[in-house]
C-alpha cells in the first residue's frame, strides 16, 4: 500500500491522535485536568517479611502448636475431612447433572410446560395481573423466602462487624454527623414524605403493576438514608431506632415464613386456604402476594437503611 | 383535529431536540473544562435543563392522561434532586481540596463589603 503523505505530516493529523487515544497509547486528559494520577502504595520487602514473622509467632503463641498435639491431630483431620467433603459435593452435583435433560432440547418440560403454565394459568391460579410478581412470590415462594434470609443475615453480619455501643453513639465525633445544612435540610423536607408514599404505592401495587417488595423497599429505605443524612442520627432515633428495627425485621421473616408455609401446606393437601384470590385488579386481591409483598417491602427498607447507618456511623 | 396533533408533534419534536442539543453542550463541557466545578457546572445544566426539554416533549406528545402526571413529578423531583446534590459535591470539593486557592479565590463576606464600600466613595 502506498502512503500518500510521509510519517511526519500524518503525526500532525487528528487521525493519528484519535488512533493513539483509540489503542490506549496516550490519553489527552491526563495532566490537563486538575486531577493527579494516584501514588503506588509501596512496601520495602524487609517490613513484609517482619510482618510475617510476627504473624507466624503471634499465632504459634496463641495456639501453642508445638505442644498441644490434640490440635495438631485436628488441624490434620479437618484438612483431611474439608477436602473429602468438597469431593463428596462435586460428586453429588456431577451425578445429578448426568441425570438432566439435554439442554436446548426443544421437548424439555420447562421449555414448554413450564412457562404455558406461567403464561395461562398465572392470573387464574394466583389472582395476580402482573405475572413475574406471581411467579416470584408464589410459584417459587420459597426461593424468594431464601433471598429475604440473605439479606437479613447480611446485615446481621454486618451488625456483628461494626455495631459499636450505645453509650458511645451518643457521643460520636463531630465529623460523622451530617452538617446542619440548610439546603439539603429543605429539600429533604418535602421529598422524604413524598418518596416514603412513592414506597409503599409501589409495594402495595406490586401485583398490579412492574414493582413489589424489593423495589418499594429500596425505595422507603432510601428516604430514610436522605433523611438521617439531613437531620442527623439523633432525629431519626426518635421514629426509627434499634428496637423498632429489630421488631419490624423479625416480625417480617417470621410472618413470612408462616404464611409461605401455611399456603404450600393447603395447596399440597387440597385444602382451601383463608387467603380469598378476588377479582384480578383490584387492590387488595390475589391471596397472600399483598402480605408477603408488605413483609418483602419491609425487610428490604430496614436491610438498605441498616447498611447506611452502620457503616456510616456504627449504629442505627 | 389533524391540525391540532401535527401542532403537537411539532412542538414535541422541537423540545425534544432542543433538550439533546443541550446534552450534547453538555458533554462538550464536561469535557472541555479544566476545573471540577466548571465541569460540574456543565453537568448540572444538562441535568436539569435538558432533561425537563427531553421530558416536556414527550409529555406535548403523549396528550393529557395518567402518564403525563407521572412524567411531571419526574421533573420536579430532578429539579429538587439534581441541584441539591450538586451543592454538596461542590461544597465537598471547595472544603477537601488543598489547592483550592489556586482555582478560586474564597472571600470573606467582610473584604467583599469593605470593597463595596471603597467603590460607593469613588
Amino acid at each position: 500500500m502506498s502512503k500518500l503523505r510521509s510519517q511526519k505530516d500524518y503525526e500532525k493529523t487528528s487521525a493519528f491522535r484519535f488512533w493513539q487515544w483509540l489503542s490506549g497509547e496516550k490519553d489527552p486528559y491526563i495532566g490537563n485536568m486538575e486531577m493527579k494520577e494516584q501514588e503506588v502504595f509501596q512496601e520495602s520487602p524487609i517490613v513484609v517479611k517482619e510482618r510475617e514473622i510476627d504473624h507466624i509467632k503471634l499465632h504459634n503463641k496463641i495456639y501453642d502448636i508445638d505442644h498441644n498435639k490434640e490440635l495438631k491431630l485436628f488441624r490434620i483431620f479437618y484438612r483431611i475431612s474439608a477436602v473429602l467433603l468438597c469431593g463428596v459435593i462435586m460428586a453429588a452435583l456431577i451425578i445429578c447433572v448426568s441425570y438432566l435433560p439435554e439442554t436446548g432440547n426443544p421437548n424439555n418440560p420447562t421449555v414448554n410446560e413450564v412457562a404455558e403454565r406461567y403464561v395461562e394459568k398465572g392470573t387464574a391460579e394466583t389472582g395476580v395481573i402482573n405475572t413475574v410478581t406471581g411467579m416470584i412470590l408464589n410459584y417459587r415462594g420459597f426461593d424468594t423466602f431464601g433471598e429475604t434470609c440473605v439479606l437479613f443475615i447480611a446485615s446481621s453480619c454486618v451488625m456483628i462487624l461494626l455495631m459499636v455501643s450505645e453509650e458511645k453513639l451518643k457521643t460520636l465525633p463531630k465529623n460523622l454527623e451530617p452538617k446542619d445544612d440548610k439546603i439539603l435540610q429543605y429539600v429533604a423536607r418535602i421529598i422524604v414524605p413524598v418518596l416514603m408514599i412513592f414506597g409503599f404505592y409501589v409495594i402495595v401495587n406490586g401485583h398490579l403493576s412492574p414493582g413489589g417488595g424489593f423495589s418499594g423497599g429500596a425505595i422507603i429505605g432510601s428516604g430514610l438514608i436522605l433523611y438521617s443524612s439531613a437531620f442527623g442520627g439523633e432525629k431519626i432515633r426518635k421514629f426509627f431506632n434499634e428496637n423498632v428495627y429489630k421488631c419490624i425485621k423479625i416480625t417480617a421473616l417470621i410472618f413470612y415464613g408462616c404464611v409461605m408455609t401455611y399456603y404450600f401446606y393447603t395447596g399440597a393437601n387440597g385444602l382451601t386456604n383463608i387467603f380469598p384470590l378476588g377479582t384480578p385488579g383490584n387492590i387488595v386481591s390475589a391471596g397472600m402476594i399483598f402480605y408477603i409483598n408488605l413483609f418483602v417491602g419491609l425487610e428490604v427498607a430496614c436491610t438498605v437503611y441498616s447498611f447506611y447507618a452502620l457503616f456510616k456511623r456504627g449504629g442505627l | 383535529m389533524a391540525v391540532w396533533e401535527w401542532i403537537r408533534f411539532i412542538g414535541g419534536a422541537a423540545l425534544i431536540l432542543l433538550g439533546l442539543s443541550i446534552f450534547f453542550v453538555e458533554i462538550a463541557g464536561v469535557f472541555r473544562f479544566k476545573y471540577v466545578l466548571n465541569r460540574m457546572h456543565a453537568a448540572a445544566m444538562g441535568d436539569t435543563l435538558g432533561l425537563s426539554a427531553c421530558i416536556a416533549g414527550l409529555m406535548l406528545m403523549n396528550g393529557l392522561n395518567f402518564t403525563t402526571v407521572k412524567l411531571l413529578c419526574v421533573i420536579i423531583f430532578l429539579w429538587l434532586a439534581s441541584p441539591v446534590s450538586s451543592h454538596l459535591i461542590a461544597q465537598l470539593e471547595v472544603t477537601t481540596d488543598p489547592d483550592a486557592n489556586e482555582y478560586e479565590k474564597i472571600q470573606d463576606i467582610k473584604t467583599i463589603e469593605e470593597e463595596g464600600k471603597e467603590n460607593k466613595n469613588e
